[in-house]
């Protein structure tokens, strides 16, 4: 009789279990509240990938308190909404469907990485719900529809400069490849390789990929070093540029690193400290800047948060900030014509000046940063 | 250059075998491969960057590590695996345990401490020695010192002392040690602690090499120690280290001839073969595999 | 109060109670439920299946993969790249993905025979990361880091099946459906029996005349066919993979709902997959703590209830064939007593 009642308790408590999670997932549809404008924010909040979605949370939420202070967008509120995708394609794709069942939003911000976005996109295209993601970087992902867009570096334009460093500024030929195994670091390293090809006064010496994630970069460097480059162009983030400096300098103290956009991070210098002296990137956001907007942006974000921005936070800012522009362009929360609003529009933001071509990819000018003293300086 | 890229895996693989030694440790005596130990790695690395930014200095800070690291072991011990050993589970759900175990602590030291890198001190940088046209950083000859000096320690432990005698006793049979009085909950709870604190030693010393930490560091450093272990055999203090170092350098000659998105995978691979050929590892005992 | 309730639960409620649950599933996407939750619901039974595919190896024969995730990335790449390159259909592209991580799991299987208990956990570990890492080096046919885009969704007759049209629903349903009756004739089978006896006694079945390796090989075939099936039908439902899905993570994730369910039984894969992928969305304040939760399950559920959930002694009565009940009831003309299964309860046991 007792062991009866155990179950029949089980039973009872797996289903509540049940009906819970399921009643959770439904969730409170809403009611449409016609006094706000709902922006969503989607990246990973938790686990390995935590620190590039908490900035994007950081970024979009301080562009939307500047907004609403100054009285939000078409006379309405101006409100984020959270989610928390994981970095992972499976969440995306409930996310997604989520973000789009809630009629109040108008755009999404995110996702992080290229393969997730790619998952949720269609989902989006579909329900004509407006993506801008501040990262993904894989060259098929603009073209996923016209609801897609990316406030990203494209990565031609930006390896050109690389290249234009490593001769110009660095005077240096004798060029290594380094490049994550991503879907952005394997495209990086694919165009910044055709482009060497294609100028015969540059000399490719050696090309090496590593898995994100290993520390131990002396194979790579041993290989570097017999193959005689004197510059190395590293399409990595900040986590494998500063490692590789430090035991690339440990070896060869001469050599020459051109980072990208991507490993602009204050956590950059926090890693590699000497090692990174010298590292020069194409910046398109330079948060030394002394233009007063990104002054006054860059004080705000250590105000709130207690550090400075990266590149790909700001990236995250501007992105609010050009899908709430397009909003009180098109002057209608109709999310086609603000579609229509976002090609249209000439945004200036911290990350520079961005305009959308026809597949919805920005451009971008850029700047070149190096490090110097322990802090990131403006190259003339 | 090849000389230069075996030199690179050997330095690699005495990481490997500082993380391997606390693998073999355990399962030397308990039959029970401890998949937390990577994530409790991880945990003594964290441990010293978090006494560090206390301002308690390097030095206490590593040793207040190494205790805490080597208290958390015995955690593991007391509220996870004892009360299995207890109920005479069978093995494999010692090794779900510790599987769950390392995910507790990974994530735990995610949530807390962030997931990105971090800095780690430098230890006992003083640049690079040149031998004869190959390049050693003197940390890493630091390391390997500080490795055979673990191993000699432990090895002296284990054989030479009241608590390793039980220890070897038990690793034969843990009935026949428990009838001649060795009290062994003791004696596992102790062999916890050593592996433990091995893996706070060997966090410090390899963070302080690579001079970075982050949560995840135990979870592939953590696979391809277990290589180690099992290529040496499995149980076998000295064969972790020679494991560790053939690890280390197969990894570094395919990052070498194959490139580097294929060295996890060589190791995996030895891994594989080993487990196929010579369960027992290059210097194990036979009979190891019980039915 | 107490005997109605208690009265319910007889087994020979079981077949309403088993009707009322597929009625409500089927019905369930006419209530004008959120595609949202459809999506949720979705994913909730491909896990119910991959789980289902590892019970078959590690809850009814006792080996524990701690690689399934290799299985499913296989039958999801075959799948996909098939459909994307050369245009097959859906069902065509997932039988060949079930036969390629059918043969891949023969190829371990054969290769780690000799291996028992924690050795064959760690070489499936092992095997686990080699696949990953070829999805991820093997450019020219895998796409590498970028992954296998534009799916096409499966069609039936012509007709697409998509999430608004609930096509791909029903479609999980009727693939749930076929798995679990084909796991249940395995399982009251000969090999069933003999899976069991394995996980039970390697040594005593061997004894029985249990050709064991076999049985074991074939075990690991049949799992990795069914976790082929899951990671096809996932490629054309998600219709983007790349290698970052199939983690070790995600084989964790199958062996808890296992673990949690109740290792050897059906119900608890149902349940366990539904509990496991619907808590950290509905318990958003957890969700940092996912994967806390899932070792803290296989800590617990380890340590005071290895059955499992649902995993307490089954009240189906064990059915004897015809020939063996009517010559039992020949030699003592008395009634057969019904006695339960035992093999479920004791799911780890010393």
């Amino acid at each position: 009789m007792v062991k009866k009642m155990k179950k029949i308790i089980s039973y009872l408590l797996i289903a509540t279990l049940v009906m819970v999670s399921l009643i959770g997932c439904a969730g409170t549809a809403g009611s449409k509240a016609e006094s706000v404008v709902k922006i969503a924010v989607a990246g990973p909040l938790t686990g390995d990938n935590s620190e590039y979605g908490i900035g994007f949370k950081n970024a979009v939420e301080l562009m939307v308190e500047e907004w609403n202070e100054r009285g939000g967008v078409l006379g309405k509120t101006i409100q984020v909404v959270v989610y928390d995708d994981k970095n992972s394609g499976e969440e995306a794709a409930a996310i997604a469907e989520k973000i789009v069942g809630d009629s109040d939003i108008v755009g999404v911000i995110g996702h992080f990485a290229s393969g997730v976005s790619m998952v949720a996109s269609p989902t989006y295209q579909e329900n004509k719900m407006i993506e801008i993601s501040p990262t993904a970087s894989h060259p098929d992902y603009s073209s996923e529809g016209d609801y897609i867009f990316r406030n990203n570096s494209v990565i031609s334009a930006e390896a050109e400069i690389g290249l234009d460093i490593a001769i110009n500024n660095l005077g240096r030929t004798n060029i290594g490849i380094l490049s994550i195994k991503t879907d952005w670091g394997s495209s990086t390293a694919g165009i910044t390789k055709d482009l060497i090809l294609a100028n015969d006064k540059l000399n490719l010496v050696a090309q090496e990929e590593i898995i994100e994630g290993s520390d131990d970069y002396s194979a790579a460097v041993t290989k570097f070093v017999n193959a005689g480059a004197d510059v190395i162009i590293v399409a990595g983030m900040y986590n494998t540029l500063a490692p590789f400096a430090k035991q690339y300098k440990q070896v060869n103290p001469d050599i020459a690193l051109v980072g990208f956009s991507n490993a602009y991070s204050y956590q950059l210098i926090e890693l590699g400290g000497e090692a990174v002296e010298g590292v020069t990137f194409p910046i398109s956001f330079f948060s030394g800047s002394t233009d007063p907007e990104i002054q006054s942006y860059v004080q705000r974000y250590i105000e709130k948060y207690g550090s400075a921005p990266s590149a790909l936070t700001s990236q995250a800012y501007d992105s609010a900030g050009i899908l709430l522009q397009a909003i009180e362009n098109a002057g209608t929360t109709d999310r086609e014509k603000i579609k229509e609003e976002l090609y249209r529009i000439n945004y200036k933001g911290v990350t520079g000046d961005t305009f959308f071509n026809a597949i919805g990819d920005a451009q971008k000018t850029y700047v070149r940063a190096t490090v110097k003293n322990g802090a990131f300086v403006k190259v003339e | 250059m090849i000389v230069q890229q075996i030199f690179n895996g050997l330095a690699l693989g005495m990481s490997y075998a500082l993380i391997a030694v606390g693998y073999s440790l355990v399962f030397g005596i308990l039959r029970l491969i401890n998949f937390s130990h990577g994530s409790v790695y991880a945990f003594g690395a964290h441990m010293v960057l978090m006494f560090v930014s206390m301002n308690l200095g390097l030095i206490p800070a590593i040793f207040l590590s190494i205790l805490l690291t080597g208290l958390l072991g015995m955690l593991i011990d007391k509220t996870a695996l004892q009360p299995l050993r207890k109920k005479k589970s069978i093995p494999i759900a010692g090794l779900i345990t510790t599987i769950g175990i390392s995910y507790i602590i990974q994530n735990m030291l995610m949530i807390l401490f962030g997931s990105e890198r971090k800095p780690f001190p430098a230890l006992f940088d003083k640049g690079m020695i040149n031998i004869l046209s190959v390049q050693i950083s003197s940390t890493q000859v630091f390391m390997m010192v500080v490795s055979i000096l673990l191993l000699a320690i432990m090895t002296f432990v284990i054989n030479k002392t009241k608590i390793g005698l039980a220890m070897r006793a038990l690793s034969q049979n843990v009935k026949a040690a428990h009838l001649m009085g060795i009290n062994v909950n003791f004696v596992v709870i102790f062999t916890f602690f050593l592996g433990g604190a091995s893996a706070a030693i060997a966090g410090t010393l390899i963070s302080g090499y690579y001079q970075i930490v982050y949560p995840t560091m135990g979870f592939v450093a953590g696979l391809k120690a277990f290589s180690a272990a099992v290529l040496g055999g499995i149980g076998v203090l000295h064969g972790a280290v020679i494991g560790g170092l053939i690890v280390g350098v197969s990894e570094s000659l395919a990052a070498a001839f194959l490139g580097g998105t294929y060295r996890d995978a060589v190791s995996f691979i030895v891994l594989i073969i080993v487990l196929v050929l010579k369960p027992d590892g290059l210097f194990g005992k036979k009979g190891i595999m019980k039915v | 109060m107490k005997n109605i309730l208690s009265q319910m639960l007889l087994p020979q409620f079981h077949k309403f109670y088993i009707a009322a649950i597929i009625l409500t599933l089927i019905f369930l996407p006419l209530l004008g439920l959120s595609q949202y939750v459809l999506r949720i619901m979705i994913m909730i039974g491909i896990y119910a299946m991959l789980a289902m595919g590892l019970n078959m190896l590690t809850g009814y024969t006792g080996q524990v993969s701690l690689g399934h995730a290799a299985f499913y990335a296989i039958g999801a790449y075959v799948s996909a790249l098939l459909a994307t390159t050369l245009q097959l259909n859906f069902f065509i592209a997932m039988l060949a993905g079930v036969v390629v991580a059918a043969i891949s799991s023969l190829l371990l299987a054969l290769t780690t025979l000799r291996l028992t208990g924690t050795y064959l956990s760690i070489a499936t570990l092992g095997y686990g990361e080699i696949i990953r890492m070829i999805l991820l080096n093997w450019e020219p046919v895998t796409n590498g880091p970028l992954g296998v885009r534009n799916i096409p969704r499966p069609s039936f007759l012509g007709y697409e099946l998509t999430l608004a049209n609930n096509g791909i629903y029903y479609l999980m349903l009727v693939l749930l459906g076929i798995i679990s009756l084909l796991c249940y004739l395995i399982i009251n089978s000969k090999i069933g029996r003999a899976f069991i006896a394995i996980k039970e006694d390697e040594l005593a079945a061997q004894f029985m005349g249990i050709k064991t390796t076999g049985y074991k090989v074939l075990a690991f075939v049949i799992s990795a066919s069914i976790a082929g099936a899951a990671g096809s039908f996932y490629a054309h439902m998600i219709r983007y993979i790349d290698p970052n899905t199939f983690t070790f993570d995600t084989s964790i994730l199958m062996l808890s709902i296992v673990i949690l369910g109740g290792m050897g039984t059906f119900r608890g894969m149902y349940v366990g997959a539904a509990i496991l992928i619907a808590f950290p969305e509905a318990l958003r304040f957890l969700a940092a703590y996912r994967f806390v939760v899932y070792g803290l399950i296989l800590v617990l559920m380890m340590r005071f209830r290895p059955q499992g959930l649902l995993g307490w002694r089954s009240s189906n009565p064990y059915r004897l064939s015809k020939q063996v009940s009517e010559m039992l009831a020949q030699e003592g003309n008395r009634e057969i007593t019904l006695k339960p299964f035992e093999g479920k309860e004791e799911a780890v046991k010393g």
